[in-house]
């Protein structure tokens, strides 16, 4: 394949990094007052990426000698990191010009992660995994501490920088022993060697790179930075971390047990059965106790992973593709959940974090408190609302295959996990008002995005069905 | 029976690998810290101390952040011209693509450096 045909392939990176260096250099020379127009100009370079998969960029086959690839699986996966990370353009000014910290660099820095992201989805080959990886980590670790005069924030990101250099490095360790044990650095040549017979080496290189990756999808018993880096970092960081990165590490999960590690599925099963079940009860039982919103929405996003890890476990197309449906309903609640977080500030203008604090929302802000209680449902799995369909697509895809076992306990920890979101319902209905007073809705793009996500995770979400079953399976079988 | 063992191998090996990352940071230095010597806390002893004075100042000193800057900007400099070796002395192999990429690289590099330049990264006062 010519130079020209990879190039068409890999479109939506080409677009998203010429537009980051351009607007990087527009970022340096206009300066800080640019943000605004920077802003703009970055979300429509998202929406032209996505627009462009609909082209070669979208099913055009293996590109750049077998290191990159643009099937419906990652297609889709970058239709929704996109989608993520252009609300969480859309949402930061709004927090960051109250702090006066709103700089042109940021749309640059989710930008460049955008491509990151992309590189990762796309990866067929072991390397050019970890420079999509990387590229997403790196921007992730300025994000994190981006407001420079807050101390927690700071915290933030020295605490994912440091973390998140000890999971590169026993990520690299783990390609290193399959690259030296099957002899090439392909998936395809990973999973020849694999099937010729899963040796120690193997076996070994097989159980570091699942670690690093388990790493950076905040699965158990790699979850530790995800608290406090969700609740030092800016809420519209957050919002970022929560969703865009989550569907890239899961979709890059997915392709290299598929497609690389697929004959090790007897291994690698035992390693995601014991990350599912353990995310699910130590994302349930740990976010009981919270008292920091954010800090609990950190637990709900390590328990998610684990529902949605369930769905990996069969190794089935169907599998997969409750995998991409689980990735695609969670993003739209906790990306509302983290948007009605961002609208909780008190007269003053001071973010409001504390769940105690979030009584009596239900009197001063009816609509906020109710679109909140539909995101808590929808998290909970409670069945009206449409948070219940990915997860019993997965515990469907498990029982298919006799797991049934395994699906019983899922759910038994998902009652566990409604606890703690129909705890925070009961605070903002039910609890004696505090004397909190929130102010009411400054941003009426952030209202919409609020409304568009609460109909979709409502019972109307289940219109989607069809066509998102329809896409999910469709991007699924691309990987077998 | 030992082949129905192997099987669960890999488990088992994730299972350590993750405790004994975690453990080790944790408890190695104070293992060792114990085994080697005695233990006698005291108010002197746990005192912080610099060359045998009290500390003068909160050791928690700030360090001017331009120095990092002049660091970091060496460092990437510094693997650019690791980096233009290997690339230099097997340019005949890798022909016009090699060429390619490379000028791609130097040319991401150079609106990098003049990002830095004009956000005055390079100005010492």
């Amino acid at each position: 394949m010519g130079y020209t045909a990879s190039f068409a392939l890999s479109l939506p990176e080409i677009i998203l990094s010429f537009g980051a260096i351009a607007l990087m250099l527009a970022a340096a020379w206009a300066g800080d007052k640019a943000s605004k127009a920077i802003s703009v100009i970055a979300v429509a370079l998202l929406a032209g990426a996505a627009a462009s998969l609909l082209g070669p960029s979208g099913s055009g086959g293996v590109g750049y000698d077998g290191l990159y690839v643009a099937d419906g699986f990652s297609a889709f996966s970058k239709l929704l990191i996109y989608v993520s990370a252009a609300i969480a353009i859309i949402i930061a000014p709004g927090f960051f010009d109250r702090e006066g910290e709103m700089r042109a660099e940021f749309p640059v820095l989710i930008l460049l992660s955008a491509v990151g992201m992309g590189m990762m989805v796309s990866a067929i080959d072991l390397l050019s995994l970890y420079v999509g990886l990387e590229l997403q980590s790196l921007a992730a670790y300025v994000l994190a501490s981006f407001l420079r005069r807050d101390g927690r924030s700071a915290e933030a990101g020295l605490k994912y920088f440091v973390l998140g250099a000890l999971a590169s490095g026993i990520l690299l360790y783990g390609i290193s022993l399959l690259y030296g044990f099957s002899g090439g650095t392909s998936f395809h040549a990973v999973a020849v060697a694999m099937h010729a017979g899963v040796g120690t080496g193997l076996l070994f290189g097989l159980v570091f790179v699942l670690a690093g990756l388990a790493f950076k999808i905040a699965a158990v018993p790699f979850h530790m930075w995800t608290p406090d880096v969700y609740e030092g970092s800016p809420t519209p960081v957050t919002a970022f971390f929560a969703s865009a990165p989550k569907v890239a590490a899961m979709g890059l999960l997915v392709r290299v047990a598929i497609e690389a590690m697929g004959p090790a599925g007897d291994e690698w099963r035992q390693i995601m059965i014991f990350c599912a079940l353990a995310s699910t009860i130590l994302g349930a039982v740990a976010a009981i106790g919270q008292t920091n919103i954010k800090r609990l929405m950190a637990y709900s996003s390590i328990n998610n992973v684990g529902f949605a890890l369930f769905g990996l476990v069969p190794g089935t197309a169907y599998g997969a593709s409750g995998v991409l449906t689980y990735m695609t309903v969670y993003i739209a609640m906790t990306l509302g959940s983290l948007l009605c977080i961002l609208q909780m500030r008190d007269a003053e203008g001071n973010p409001v974090e504390t769940i105690a604090s979030l009584s009596g929302l239900s009197r001063t802000r009816p609509g906020l408190a109710a679109a909140f209680a539909v995101f808590m449902f929808s998290l909970a799995g409670i069945p009206p609302l449409f948070g219940f369909w990915p997860k019993f697509m997965v515990f469907d895809a498990l029982v298919d295959v006799g797991m049934w076992p395994l699906a019983m306990i899922g759910i038994a920890t998902s009652v566990i996990g409604a606890f703690y979101y129909l705890k925070i319902v009961k605070t903002i209905y039910f609890d004696e008002p505090s004397d909190v007073r929130f102010v009411p809705l400054r941003s009426t793009t952030e209202g919409v995005l609020i409304l568009i996500a609460a109909l979709f995770v409502s019972p109307l979400g289940y219109f989607t069905v069809p066509l998102l079953g329809k896409a999910t399976l469709d991007a699924a079988t691309a990987l077998f | 029976m030992a082949s129905v063992a192997a099987q669960y191998l890999p488990i088992l090996l994730f299972l350590g690998v993750a405790l004994l990352l975690s453990t080790a940071f944790v408890v190695l230095p104070i293992a060792v810290a114990r085994l080697t010597g005695a233990h006698k806390p005291s108010t002197d002893k746990l005192s912080e101390y610099e060359c045998g004075f009290p500390a003068f100042e909160d050791s928690r000193m700030q360090f001017d952040v331009r120095f990092y800057l002049v660091a970091i900007l060496f460092i990437i400099f510094d693997l650019e011209a690791a980096f233009l070796y290997p690339w230099a002395v097997s340019l005949r192999e890798i022909g016009w693509t090699g060429w390619l990429a490379m000028m791609g690289f130097l040319a991401e590099l150079l609106l990098g450096f003049a990002y830095a330049w004009k956000k005055g990264a390079l100005e010492w006062e």
